[in-house]
This record gives C-alpha cells, structure tokens and sequence, in this order.
C-alpha cells in the first residue's frame, strides 16, 4: 500500500519519475496506460534532453545521423512475448535486424568454426563447441529469456565467470570468448557472474535472441514516447534531496537555473543509474539505510566509451553484410559499421564501443587521442578509412551500467523494486541494473512499477466506496 | 539431389553447351555444370583466390584483382542469367551476390559463382550448388501451384455442383487433385531444409546458406506457395468429393431400378401362382 492511498479518495494523484532516460518514460507512458483515473505526472531529469542512453545525434559536417549510446536492442520474439518489440512496432517505428559476429584474435579474423580451425587447428574447434555445449546446458533459451525473473533466480549457475571459463574453456578459446563478449559485458569476467556472462555469449545464438536498431536512429523510441505519454517534463532540474513529509507524502527538492524547489508527491520512482542515485541526499534515516543497502547490492559499475567517425564515403565492401565486428583492441571491442543501416547513404559512419576497464582508463583522454588510437585498431580491411574521416565524436558512459545486475545473489523482483518497502512503500526505483543492463531490462522494470502503482490505486479506489 | 555432369556423361548434351571460363581468371578457375531438379542446368564459376592465408576481411590487403574478379563474376553471371532467361520466361532475376568474410557468391537462378580461398572454395560450392537445388525445387513448385491455381476459378463450380456435364471432366479434375497432392508433398517435402534453424557455433557454409535463404526470401516463399498449393488442394478435394458422390449416387439409382425390376417380377410371380393355386383349387 502506498502514500498514494491518500489521494485515492479523489484529489489527483501525484507521482514523481526522477530521471528522463528510458526507464522514466517506460514508467510513466505504462502509468497512463494502466491507471484507472488520470495520475499527475512529473518527470525531472538533470540533462537537458530526455532519453539518457538512447542517443542518436547528427554530425555537424552533414546531416548524418550516428548512435551515440545503445546501439542496438534485443529481439526475443525467437523465444516468448517481447514487449519493447511490440512497443516500437506499435510506434510504427520500422526495425532492422543487424547480424555479425565476427572477431579478431591474434590479428585473425574468426567469423566462424572454419576460421577458428584453420587459425587454432581442430583442438580449438572441438574446445569452442565443448564450451557451447556446456553453455546451452547451463542457460536454455527459456531460462535466458526468463533472467532477471524470480523464476530463474535459483536456476542460474553460481559463481564467478572467470572461474567457469578456467574451468571450461582453453587458454585460446578464452581469449576468442573474451574479445566476443567484453564490450557487451563492460566488466572483466571476474568481476561479473557465470550467469551474466554466460547470457553474454549466448545471446549471440538466434535461438537465444537477435539483434535489431530502428531504422532512423533508436532515440526515436524517445521521441515517440514523449509525445505520447501525459506528463509534465522538468529538463536541467536534477533532483537533490527526497524527504517524507509530516502527512506521509514525499517532498524531493529541485536544483535548476530558477535556484532551489520543493514539491510534495503522493509516490516516487527513482529512475537513475546507480552512479546518480549515490548522489542523493534521503532526509530520513530509514530510509538512508535502506537505499544504502540497495546501492551497496547493486554497485556493480561498467563503463563504455563511444568513438565515431564520420566518413566522406560509404564504407565498401570489406564491410560485407555485417552491422558490427568485434576486434582484440581495448581487451575487447566492438566495431559498428553503422553507414550498413542507410543503404542509400553517401557518407560512412564507423563507430567503435570501448568497454570495461580500458573505457574508463581512456574516458580522461582528450578526443584526438580516442580517435587516433581508435584508428591504430583498425583491421587491414580498413586502412583506406584514415584518409575519410570527415568528423569525430567521443561520448563517455561512465558507470552508465552495471557489469552484474541484479548483484551477486538477486533479489526477489519485489524486494528489487522497492528498498524501503517495510517503512516507505511509496518509493520505487526502476532501472536496467535490476534486471539484465539492456533497455528491455529496464521496460520490464517499469512494468513492475507502473504495474505496482496502478493496482495499489485501483485498491485504495476501492477501499475509499 | 543435385548431379555433376561429370556424374551423367548425356545430360550435358540435352541441356546445351558447355559454357567456356571467362578469359583473364587465375589458374584453377573452372566451370562446373550442375543438373537442378526438374533437370535444369546450373553453371557454377568457381575461382580459387590466391593467397589461403591472407586476411579474409582484408579485400584491400588481398590482391588488388580481388575486387575486379568479383566483377567479372558479376558480370558473367548476370549476361548467363540474362540470356537464359531472354531465351525462356524473359524475366531475369537479380543475381544475388554476398561478400562473405573475403570469400564471395553470386547466384542467380541459371548460373552462379563463388570466389575464395582454395581450402575453402569447395564447401563455398558445395552449399551454393545445394541451395541451388533447393531453390530450383521451390521455383519449381511454385510454378507448378501458379498452374493450378489458374485452373481453380475455373473448376470450383464442380466443388459445388456435379452433373454429367461435368462428368466429362472428371480424370481432368482428378489430374489436378493428385498435382495439388504432389505439389503439397514436394513443399512439405522441402520444408525441414527452407525452415532450418541457424546453427550456432556458425560455420562457413551455415552461414553462407543463411544469407542465401536470407536474402532469397526462401522461407517466406515456401509459405507462400504452401498457402496457395493448399488452396488448390482444398478446391480440388471438394471436387473430388463431389465427384464421388455423384459416381455413388450414379449407382445407387440403378440398384433402385434393378430392386424395383426384381421386385415387381416378384409380384408379378406370385399373382401368377396365386392365380394358378385359386384355379386348382
């Protein structure tokens, strides 16, 4: 039962979304779907754009567009119900499937179990498919689907990645798995779970799932979100302090250019990355303990570091079908070809995602230096691209995400959702490092929420006739 | 599935001429002709690469003729494809052509051609030649419904209604039924190798024959030719049905008359004997 019961007897009910990224708008756009009585919604972020990691800008030489956070999404369609499929069809916001896969290891190019063999010899092709046979038996398709849930909470093996590479792959198929999987894990394997990691090298099997970005750029997700949803938007005004007030409600105080603000709330729901929510300041002592421990839980932080290029050319046929490539560089990065998402584009863009520890290593370089040692990595295929470059663009992603969500032993998802439940029921945090680090993640996680809210109103409506 | 000619010495004569290697292409590059199911010819230029060892990404690293090579087989195979198909239907498909990890394909319905190392061109030609085959089958299929369903408009009255008219048509209808029946097979058939999951860990040829399905919309094809052969099928058995009827019916009456022949005769017998027996007595 929240502090929103209060209001149930027929004042507008007032929640606040802190933080304007993904998870904000997943928040209030399932609150107005699913509240029986209009809610006042109120979403304060600290930037003065909505859609944090969902960021497609346009290079200032031309008019090309470029991802410059998520760059892809993940389709689980091949296995259950997709809810962010479904939301973006419903946007009528057309998809396009990207496929690659291949890695650079020791200079070779490995795209398959062919490459593998004639680089490594037979031994490292049976080591490959003993570690892919080992991983299919440790996370099926269901439960890798399921992650995050209660459901699989038990299931999922236990203990450290790196153990279980040590333990299951060869020194040489380690090294392949590694640059595979590290600038989607953004963590070293050590300092994330079997689970995780494992997810991490599945869901490069279509049975597990597929990946796919909007054509147009996936900040039109956002777009079409903020059009939609009923709320009032506060850009530049980060929130500073939450505190209770003496009749149960919740007073957050707000800094923007107009100076220092306090309002008063019926329910809040945190949407923040960790790294923000250690920056708030809870008046009550309660539940400053609670939301330490959640911190503590869940402080798992993963960096990423995004280095575009735009080119005065397409990029040609070294590139081939794929949309991505990943190379040894930075202990594992991805290489996006994305001008591949604009057949009909006259420039190339070419972008590379760092993470883990060499992104936050790099994050303090100047630009110039990310860019020129983003260009000694590339592969041979590549050399004509040193002579296009038209523009760069560096974005830094520091502690964005968590490099073990859901922390060592996850929580119910209940408990997850709600720190404080015991003594503030009417607070909520919604975000990616609760489920998997993906923006399916955080929808699920504002489902939950909106869902939670939506019912305690429908109750208290109730209770009040 | 698929034969070389070198397997069936004749079938190169029946099916024209053995098309030369294009000039200027390295040593070892050859033209192999496959027999496609329903005995359609296939011609595949194989050209080994150079250089097995150099990166396979690297087109720029490779020989500078990589990129020229790739065109001529483009070429080649677009001016095959184009005057087979000047010569037949008059529509020529697009060849399809996929880079693929420093090998290259090119198909097109007629005629295909596969560029890549020497340890690596023979599994590139081996699935590019089953592909072809599979597709040759589907086209095949696909003709063959595109027939039926022509005819379906025109025969569907006989779903509803059978007379002695169409009484006449009768082995035509039964014709087309068994060709719904064949066709259906042949796409059910089919189905296991259109539908096949990708497989993971990858291969070279796993994922060639994936952009090959990918991209030739073979799955939804199979569908559809699916939907339209079950289609004629379900007109075709109702005329079947309707037919059978009619045929059941056709001797049922007669086997009335004959009762009632038998039966007035056995009354007529009887009143000629009662009469008898009422003389006598």
């Amino acid at each position: 039962m929240t502090n929103s019961n209060r209001n149930a007897g027929g004042c507008l009910v007032r929640i606040a979304i802190v933080g304007g990224g993904p998870g904000g708008l997943f928040t209030a756009w399932h609150l107005n779907e699913l509240c029986d009585r209009p809610v006042d919604l109120t979403i304060f972020e600290a930037a003065d754009r909505l859609g944090g990691k969902l960021h497609t800008p346009t290079f200032s030489a031309a008019p090309v567009r470029y991802e410059a956070g998520a760059a892809e999404f993940y389709d689980y369609s091949p296995v259950g119900d997709d809810p962010l499929l479904e939301l973006i069809r419903s946007f009528g916001l057309p998809t396009v499937g990207l496929g690659g896969g291949q890695v650079q290891v020791a200079g070779r190019p490995i795209a398959n179990l062919d490459d593998l063999q004639e680089a490594f010899g037979p031994g490292a092709r049976r080591d490959l498919i003993d570690f892919d046979t080992w991983a299919h038996g440790a996370i099926t398709p269901r439960e890798f689907f399921e992650s995050g849930s209660d459901y699989t909470a038990s299931a999922t093996p236990a203990g450290r990645f790196d153990g279980a590479l040590a333990g299951q792959a060869s020194p040489t198929i380690r090294t392949y798995l590694e640059a595979m999987i590290h600038s989607d894990l953004a963590t070293p394997p050590a300092a994330t779970s079997v689970a995780y990691g494992l997810q991490n090298y599945l869901m490069n099997d279509p049975a597990y799932m597929r990946l796919y970005c909007i054509a147009g750029g996936n900040e039109q997700l956002i777009t079409a979100l903020a059009t939609r949803i009923s709320a009032t938007v506060r850009l530049a005004t980060p929130v500073e302090r939450v505190a209770t007030t003496p009749d149960g409600r919740w007073r957050l105080t707000t800094r923007s250019v107009e100076g220092c603000c306090d309002q008063d709330f019926d329910a809040v729901v945190l949407s923040l990355p960790v790294e923000a929510l250690k920056r708030l300041t809870f008046a009550d002592p309660d539940l400053t303990a609670a939301m330490r421990q959640h911190i503590t839980h869940h402080d798992h932080p993963a960096h990423y570091l995004r280095i575009t290029l735009l080119l005065d050319q397409p990029l040609g046929r070294a590139a081939g079908d794929d949309g991505y490539l990943m190379l040894e560089a930075f202990g594992g990065c991805c290489l996006y070809l994305e001008s591949g998402r604009e057949p009909d584009a006259s420039q190339g863009v070419l972008g590379w995602l760092l993470g883990g520890e060499a992104a936050a290593a790099l994050a303090d370089r100047t630009d110039d230096e990310l860019v020129a040692s983003a260009l000694d990595t590339l592969p041979a295929a590549f050399a004509a691209v040193r002579g296009q470059v038209l523009e760069a663009r560096v974005h830094r992603w520091t502690a964005a995400v968590s490099g073990l969500p859901g922390g060592w032993q996850p929580l119910s998802v209940d408990h997850r959702h709600r720190p404080a439940g015991a003594t503030h029921p009417g607070l909520f945090v919604v975000g990616d490092y609760l489920y998997d680090s993906t923006i399916n993640g955080v929808l699920d996680s504002a489902e939950h929420v909106a869902g939670w809210l939506a019912a305690d109103l429908i109750d208290a409506s109730r209770e009040t006739r | 599935m698929i034969a070389r000619d070198h397997d069936q010495p004749h079938a190169a004569d029946a099916l024209g001429p053995h098309p030369e290697v294009p000039g200027g292409l390295p040593a070892g590059s050859m033209v192999r002709r496959l027999t496609l199911p329903p005995g359609r010819p296939f011609d595949l230029l194989v050209i080994p690469t150079a250089d097995p060892t150099a990166d396979p990404t690297a087109d720029k690293a490779q020989p500078t003729n990589q990129a020229a090579l790739a065109e001529q087989a483009q070429r080649w195979v677009r001016a095959a494809a184009e005057s087979v198909a000047a010569s037949s239907t008059g529509i020529a498909a697009a060849p399809v052509a996929i880079p693929l990890y420093g090998c290259y394909v090119i198909w097109a319905p007629s005629h295909g051609a596969v560029l890549g190392s020497p340890t690596r061109i023979e599994q590139l030609a081996g699935t590019l030649g089953e592909f072809a085959a599979r597709e040759a089958e589907l086209r095949d299929l696909e003709g063959r419904g595109d027939k039926l369903l022509a005819t379906v408009e025109s025969d569907a009255p006989a779903a509803f209604e059978f007379d002695d008219r169409t009484q006449a048509i009768r082995s035509r209808l039964a014709a087309r039924f068994l060709e719904a029946v064949a066709v259906r097979r042949g796409l059910a058939s089919l189905g296991p190798a259109v539908h096949v999951p990708p497989i993971h860990p990858p291969t070279l040829a796993s994922q060639l024959a994936e952009r090959l399905r990918d991209r030739t919309r073979l799955a939804e094809r199979h569908e559809l030719a699916s939907d339209r052969a079950d289609f004629s099928f379900q007109v075709y058995e109702a005329c079947g049905q309707r037919a059978a009827e009619f045929g059941i019916a056709r001797r049922q009456l007669g086997l009335e008359w004959a009762i009632v022949v038998i039966l007035v005769a056995q009354l007529t017998l009887m009143l000629v004997e009662m009469l008898r027996f009422g003389s006598s007595t």
